[in-house]
């Protein structure tokens, strides 16, 4: 009669800690497989955009060069960089590795913070120069931070079907699913 | 309205299969291996179906029938699905949304022409051919119904590109691969409400039918036989 509190009520702080132990090793096993971490991505320099666009006036496209003309905007690469940053153009550190890695001709890949779903048909053109979708729609704040997050919000289906009903557009699955 | 529609004249078709070819390779669809082929298992979008003519007890003659999905203006699957998986949109095109369906399959069995398919396991391809998937057409995941889509993700390309000219989209912007591969010039793809576009002119033809008429459905994808209607159908 170990198991029975002083109510009477036989197991009841067993059931809850067996339960309690599930819950946490549930928890843990979630968090280290990363189920319910938000992704994070590694960038191979921190980026600033602000620095690009706000202090030095880029504009998007300088970068991001197909933004306008595809349905993909594009990331850039060494050869993009180095039209600028052959020589260093400032004292931060990023900037000398940026350079450092153009002078050992090593491969510059930036990696995708933003990814639509392989069943999804999106083409930035057609929202940035026909629909005129101001980039900070989708993207946020993201001209203005001074290095990259490692995770974002992810977009939803929502979003996009807020925006197409707000725009009048067709929301039809076919427009987008594929 | 646009009306997408295709004719397929059986007085040309050599049942060379090429568009069955042409549809596995633009829609990422995996091949089959023998147990699943035994199975019933295995996938196509468009099959060649065989009828048999003739009367009976006389030497049949075989009929071969390229059979893609009809987008039937009064489609059978949508109205059973219970998940809104499966739509027709407003061009006439029968879509089905792979992040929706749940597998139940009550669509399969809606389907009286048997063109949708059931997705029993994850798709493979044998090397290298898993290099060449298009990007343009999601691999469907395991559990899902997958079916012909008239190439619709061309129509999405077609359409974006068009806008981004400035223009109409014209007769010939967007051919699903099938029309595009046959090189009987059998097949042909355009706007059934565009009186001048060749599908209209061929579907109003003396040679024009469709596959159980009776039922109601009114299929967009319009055979041509100058013999009587496409046979024991």
């Amino acid at each position: 009669m170990t198991n029975v509190d002083r109510d009477g009520a036989p197991d009841r702080r067993l059931a809850i800690a067996v339960f309690a132990v599930c819950f946490c090793a549930a928890a843990a096993i979630g968090f280290v497989t990363g189920e319910f971490r938000p992704q994070s991505v590694d960038q191979p320099i921190a980026f600033n955009h602000k620095k690009h666009v706000v202090d030095n006036q880029l504009g998007c496209s300088t970068c991001h060069t197909s933004y306008e003309s595809e349905t993909f905007a594009g990331l850039p690469d060494a050869d993009i960089c180095s039209t600028c940053h052959s020589e260093p153009q400032g004292k931060s550190a990023e900037e000398a590795k940026l350079v450092r890695m153009i002078k050992e001709q090593r491969p510059l890949v930036f990696n995708s913070l933003f990814r639509e779903p392989s069943h999804i048909f999106y083409s930035h053109r057609r929202h940035v120069v026909k629909a005129q979708i101001r980039c900070e729609r989708c993207h946020g704040n993201f001209a203005m931070t001074t290095s990259p997050p490692r995770s974002v919000r992810r977009l939803k289906m929502a979003d996009c079907i807020g925006c197409h009903e707000e725009q009048n557009v067709s929301v039809e699955c076919t427009t987008c699913h594929r | 309205m646009t009306r997408w529609a295709m004719v397929i004249d059986l007085d040309r078709c050599t049942a060379c299969q090429a568009c069955v070819v042409a549809c596995q390779v633009e829609n990422n669809i995996p091949p089959a291996d023998q147990s699943d082929s035994a199975r019933g298992r295995g996938i196509s979008w468009i099959r060649l179906a065989p009828f048999y003519e003739g009367e009976h007890g006389t030497r049949p003659e075989l009929r071969l029938v390229p059979l893609p999905c009809m987008h039937c203006e009064h489609p059978p699957c949508t109205r059973v699905c219970p998940v809104g998986a499966t739509m027709i949109d407003h061009e006439g095109i029968v879509g089905q949304n792979y992040a929706r369906c749940i597998g139940c399959r009550y669509c399969t069995t809606a389907c009286p022409y048997t063109v949708r398919r059931f997705n029993w396991k994850l798709p493979e391809w044998p090397a290298p051919m898993e290099e060449g998937l298009s990007p343009d057409v999601s691999v469907r995941p395991r559990g899902v119904v997958e079916k012909c889509t008239f190439c619709h993700h061309r129509l999405q390309v077609a359409r974006d590109k068009a806008r981004m000219e400035g223009r109409p989209l014209r007769d010939g912007d967007y051919l699903p691969a099938c029309v595009e591969s046959c090189p009987a010039e059998a097949m042909f793809f355009g706007d059934l409400d565009d009186r001048r576009s060749i599908v209209a002119r061929l579907a109003a033809g003396p040679r024009a039918f469709r596959l159980l008429e009776e039922l109601g459905t009114k299929p967009k994808v319009i055979y041509l036989s100058k013999g009587e209607s496409g046979g024991d159908v």
